[in-house]
């Protein structure tokens, strides 16, 4: 029941975040940041104090929760949650309260509102990382984006309604195409076996032909890496993030992102195995591709928060490498990234929205010489950019070191050409601290340095990175059972060469 | 005439009978609230009648025209309710126009609804040609009726005059043609009931013979057109845009849906589905329909006229599953159950879309409601009527949570179980474009006033039956949508025997 | 008597059927609409009637008692709406009304 309740709890905070708003009793972001807490002291509990694991189908959860709920259709409320589920589910309650923090003066008017749609969001995502039949997963997939939409369209900025429209509509079209895949995985699973299920343990070894397999992982394929993002479907994403009031912005590249790799993790690979070690060569290009491309285009941009963007864009790029190398060291390397990305990203969104709030513009040709005026955010910002070029030492080094040694087995070629990708990094994180805090000051009034709020919340973050970075034995402990579905694919490196 | 058969045939008897009652308290007591409360009150005793109808069992023929069966009870039941739901809304829409120099008491509106419900549920219960023409006549008729509703008030609309105009002739045209088919399957065949027909049609296999295969065309275009599917639907954007907007839910809900329930019985009463020439006519019919209507919907700044392309587009959806019949692969309880589900969460849906627009609209301005533009910022004055449009827009868009994502859900299952991957792929590009238009007008809704200056209208406040009514259909539209069981259960139950 | 072959009737029943499906498309004068729909109508009882005849059943019989109230209902409707369009436009062009687009 723990699982229904992490769920449950941030959906009645979301109604009486509003609720308390529209009576005006209390402060809806004390309600939200409330609820969040709330929810992390019951993971963080659950987790020392959880019983034995349970094992399905040869791999271990720590909670499962199996409810009948269409029955008509084999579908079941099926909650389960396990090392990966948890790690992301701890992300995302995490970014829930510093997205709460840094938003905390931004959002003025309609806070209920607001409030209400971020707590619907974790509930969502929530939803997204524990449930185990893939009806649910859908529901909740979809469900997540409404209140994201609202987000983003409502308290935007300036051309929000283009970009919610764009992240709408991405998202919800390829996720159109998942669910076409799923139904059509139901009944190709019926045919074989003669049973109406969606549940995942029981899908998991459906015996389908080998074309009808890929045409299905594609479905799943598509949706995952739109929400990703990996290139060619990245297009909506500068725009989302670029709109996105910072609170937004935090949990779209912190948390919502990864619900794309996750989904690679937990469904697209594991359902079909074989497919997708055919495809992996497709899906490690673009992996590459996207690595390269967007640092490129991260380097090109004015705008802040649209460099952040496409940062994030290469940054999945070696999770996307990771999850389909094939082999363990990979794929740890893909989740330590995720975990590590999370942080870094979310942190500097947060400071985006901090600069933004103190001289209203995202445009970098009209700041410089901060760092005289705002010395602590200046170093605070270096680090996070530092942590972001994959400084040793720092969790985003761990995660991407372990992609490109794993990746390097699989497919040489790709690997050393996203590791270009760790040159081109430094790049463009050095030129925003170059440009923001350096050279001249365009700026004549100074800038007021952090406050306390911030420093809270980006104390928290550099603490988690430095962790992740200095000691990632626990985490990789805690994922470790949940990769062993993904195949340890014979990868040679002619068969990587031949496939180029 | 058996007790049995009367007993059957009571929820038909007691809707004719609340048309006469109706038109004698119009005649006699001709005040809104007393006319208003009688329909209520015979549509709440019909629907109470079918439970007790419900005893006679499966299946009774009663005259060779109608058969009550599970079928007809349940659809008869889903169109009562909504017919309830469009009479309770109505109230206000036209005492809003009471107590001016143009005061109207609106009893033939009544009357005619009445009279149109009778129709449907005759259409409902039809297995013989002679009672789909009596049925689909008496609806289509009081239709006329009802569409062109404001055109006769001094400062009338003109929107409603041309309306009812072209309904009436594009409308008269398409039950001509209708019938010509079945003029001619008769000439062919010597047989109007569909039992008869499909007897007939299962020994001589594929139709030939030009009167023949002109026939079953001319029906089925003239079922289409009702329908309102590609390329029969010229009428549907303007018709929709000029009616009092209670009729129009009233043609979106009610009419649709019973044509809807007559075609998928006769379609699998007379095998029509073994008819491969009526399959490929369908199949381009659902695809022009799905991506046409999705495409065209696009360009409009109108919600009535954006509604009646969505509504092409929903029409085309549902056909898939009709299509997948000749396929052998879904038994046709499953169809039938598929059809169920989808006209249940689409009917709920459009009632609560235009029951949105009523309350918000007065009878008496020249227009109703219905601009894009009316809607600006209604989230920030009337939160609880924005929130319910935007579940209906959601539902019809198919998110999870609400009853349409079921639906759709059914659909695209259907199709993927009879391996009709062109008209699934069909309906998934029909749908992304879709999400489109719906979430502009949910934007549209949630635009902040701080920057953009309120151009929607100031509502008055909802009176307690329109909230009531619009409350229930939202609760009942997530309550589809999170655990759709029971209802599956009982549409499973309804199945044409 | 010399029985007349039932494809004759059906024949001339389609091109009555024809013939009023093309006036209802080409004349913009209103009253013309309704007749031409009458002829579209009263072509159906034709071929209702040749088919009871062909059969030897009273079914198209009463199929054509049925069109003709029908007919009758329409119409009546029809020149309802006719004369509310007459009083308020003095025409009965049905273009003059036509404002709805898109």
């Amino acid at each position: 029941m723990i699982l229904a309740w992490l769920l449950l709890i941030p959906f009645i905070g979301g109604l009486v975040a509003w609720l308390a708003d529209r009576k005006k009793l209390v402060d809806p972001a004390l309600v939200t940041l409330a609820t969040l807490l709330l929810d992390l002291l019951i993971v963080i509990g659950f987790y020392f104090t959880r019983d034995a694991p349970i094992e399905i189908s040869g791999q271990q959860w720590m909670a499962v929760l199996e409810l009948a709920w269409i029955p008509r259709f084999g579908i079941g409320f099926v909650l389960a949650l396990d090392g990966l589920g948890l790690l992301m589910v701890l992300l995302t309650l995490f970014l829930g309260v510093v997205a709460v923090l840094s938003s905390w003066q931004e959002i003025n008017h309609r806070k209920g509102f607001f409030y209400f749609n971020i707590l619907w969001t974790m509930s969502g995502v929530i939803g997204v990382f524990t449930s185990l039949d893939l009806f649910l997963f859908f529901f909740f997939w979809e469900v997540m984006l409404i209140p994201m939409y609202f987000i983003i369209g409502v308290f935007g900025h300036e051309n929000r309604i283009y970009a919610a429209i764009k992240f709408f509509i991405f998202t919800q079209a390829s996720g159109l195409l998942m669910l076409l895949a799923i139904i059509a995985l139901v009944y190709f699973h019926h045919q074989s076996s003669g049973v109406v299920t969606f549940n995942y343990f029981e899908l998991l070894g459906a015996e389908l032909s080998a074309s009808v397999a890929y045409w299905l992982m594609l479905g799943f394929f598509i949706a995952f890496i739109t929400k990703l993002p990996g290139v060619p479907l990245h297009t909506w994403l500068p725009d989302a993030h670029t709109q996105a009031p910072t609170a937004g912005s935090v949990i779209l590249a912190g948390v919502l992102l990864k619900t794309g790799a996750y989904g690679l993790i937990r469904f697209a690979v594991p359902l079909f195995p074989e497919a997708s070690a055919e495809f992996a060569p497709v899906a490690m290009s673009l992996g590459a591709v996207s690595i390269i491309y967007a640092a490129a285009m991260a380097f090109a941009q004015t705008d802040i928060k649209r460099l952040i963007a496409y940062t994030s864009v290469s940054h999945m790029g070696f999770v996307l490498l990771g999850v389909y190398a094939g082999n363990e060291t990979a794929a740890r390397g893909a989740v330590m990234t995720m975990l590590a990305h999370g942080m870094t990203s979310a942190a500097l969104f947060a400071f985006a929205g901090a600069i933004g709030q103190r001289i209203h513009t995202r445009d970098m040709r009209q700041m410089g010489g901060f760092w005289r005026s705002a010395p602590r955010m200046g170093a605070i910002v270096l680090f996070f950019s530092v942590a972001a070029l994959g400084m040793p030492g720092l969790a985003n080094f761990v995660g991407e070191f372990l992609v490109l040694l794993g990746a390097f087995k699989a497919n040489m070629l790709l690997t050393c050409i996203a590791a270009i990708g760790l040159i081109l990094a430094p790049v463009y994180s050095l030129i925003v601290i170059q440009r923001i805090f350096h050279g001249k000051r365009l700026v004549e009034k100074p800038i007021p340095d952090v406050t306390t709020r911030e420093t809270v919340m980006m104390l928290m973050m550099i603490v988690v990175t430095v962790g992740l970075g200095v000691f990632p034995q626990p985490v990789m402990e805690l994922m470790a059972s949940s990769l062993d579905l993904l195949p340890v694919v014979a990868f040679n490196d002619e068969a990587g060469m031949v496939s180029q | 005439m058996t007790a049995e058969q009367l007993q059957a045939l009571l929820p038909i008897i007691m809707m004719a009978s609340t048309s006469v009652i109706v038109m004698l308290v119009v005649a006699f007591i001709p005040r809104h609230s007393v006319i208003s409360s009688v329909t209520v009150l015979g549509f709440i005793l019909t629907f109470a009648s079918l439970s007790w109808t419900g005893e006679v069992g499966q299946g009774l023929q009663v005259t060779p025209l109608i058969v009550v069966d599970r079928f007809a009870l349940f659809y008869s039941a889903l169109l009562l309710l909504a017919s309830l739901v469009i009479t309770l809304l109505s109230f206000n829409y036209f005492t809003k126009g009471s107590g001016s120099e143009n005061q109207v008491e609106p009893g033939e509106f009544y009357i005619l609804l009445t009279t149109a419900t009778l129709g449907a549920m005759v259409l409902v219960s039809s297995n013989h040609f002679a009672s789909l023409f009596v049925g689909m006549e008496l609806l289509g008729i009081s239709l006329y009726v009802l569409v062109a509703y404001l055109s006769h008030y001094r400062q009338g609309r003109q929107g409603s005059l041309e309306a009812g105009l072209k309904y009436l002739v594009l409308s008269g045209v398409a039950s001509a043609i209708l019938l010509f088919g079945i003029a001619l399957l008769y000439a062919e065949f010597g047989v109007l009931g569909f039992g008869q027909l499909g007897a007939l049609w299962s020994n001589i296999g594929a139709l030939n013979g030009i009167y023949a295969m002109a026939g079953l065309g001319l029906l089925l275009a003239g079922i289409c057109f009702k329908l309102s599917l590609i390329p029969f639907h010229m009428w549907t954007p303007d018709v929709y845009e000029g009616a009092p907007v209670m009729a129009t839910a009233y043609i979106a809900t009610i009419s649709k849906g019973a044509v809807f329930v007559l075609f998928l019985r006769f379609f699998m009463v007379s095998g029509a589905f073994m008819q491969e020439m009526a399959n490929n006519l369908l199949i381009l019919i659902a695809i022009a329909s799905m991506l046409g209507g999705n495409l065209l919907a696009l360009m409009q700044s109108n919600v009535s006229r954006i509604l009646a392309y969505s509504s092409i587009a929903h029409m085309g959806y549902l056909l898939v599953v009709l299509l997948v019949a000749n396929t052998g692969n879904v038994p046709v309880s499953t169809i039938s159950e598929s059809v169920g589900f989808y006209l249940v969460a689409y009917i709920i849906t459009t009632l609560g879309a235009f029951g949105v627009m009523a309350v918000r609209s007065n009878m008496l301005d020249t227009r109703d409601t219905d601009q894009v533009a009316d809607y600006k910022g209604l989230f920030w004055h009337s939160p609880w009527l924005a929130s319910v449009l935007t579940g209906m827009l959601l539902s019809l868009a198919g998110m999870p949570l609400t009853a349409g994502f079921i639906a759709k859900f059914y659909i695209i299952t259907m199709g993927v179980e009879g391996l009709k991957w062109l008209l699934v792929s069909t309906l998934i590009i029909g749908s992304a474009i879709g999400l489109y238009y719906y979430i502009r007008i949910i934007i549209v809704m949630f635009m902040r006033h701080d920057e953009e200056p309120i151009t929607g209208k100031r509502d008055r406040a909802v009176s307690t039956i329109d909230g009531l009514v619009l409350a229930a259909l939202a609760g009942v539209l997530i309550w589809l949508g999170v655990y759709p069981g029971p209802m599956i259960g009982v549409i499973q139950a309804a199945f044409p025997g | 008597m010399i029985a007349i072959p039932v494809e004759h009737c059906l024949l001339l029943s389609v091109m009555l059927f024809c013939l009023g499906l093309l006036g209802v498309l080409v004349r913009r004068n209103i009253i013309f609409v309704l007749m031409s729909m009458e002829i579209m109508l009263n072509a159906i009882g034709l071929a209702f009637v040749s088919g009871g005849a062909r059969w030897g059943q009273a079914d198209g019989q009463v199929m054509f008692l049925l069109v003709i109230t029908l007919a009758a209902a329409e119409v009546a409707i029809g020149l309802a709406l006719v004369l509310q369009l007459y009083q308020r436009y003095r025409t009965l062009d049905i273009e003059t009304i036509s404002k709805m687009k898109g």
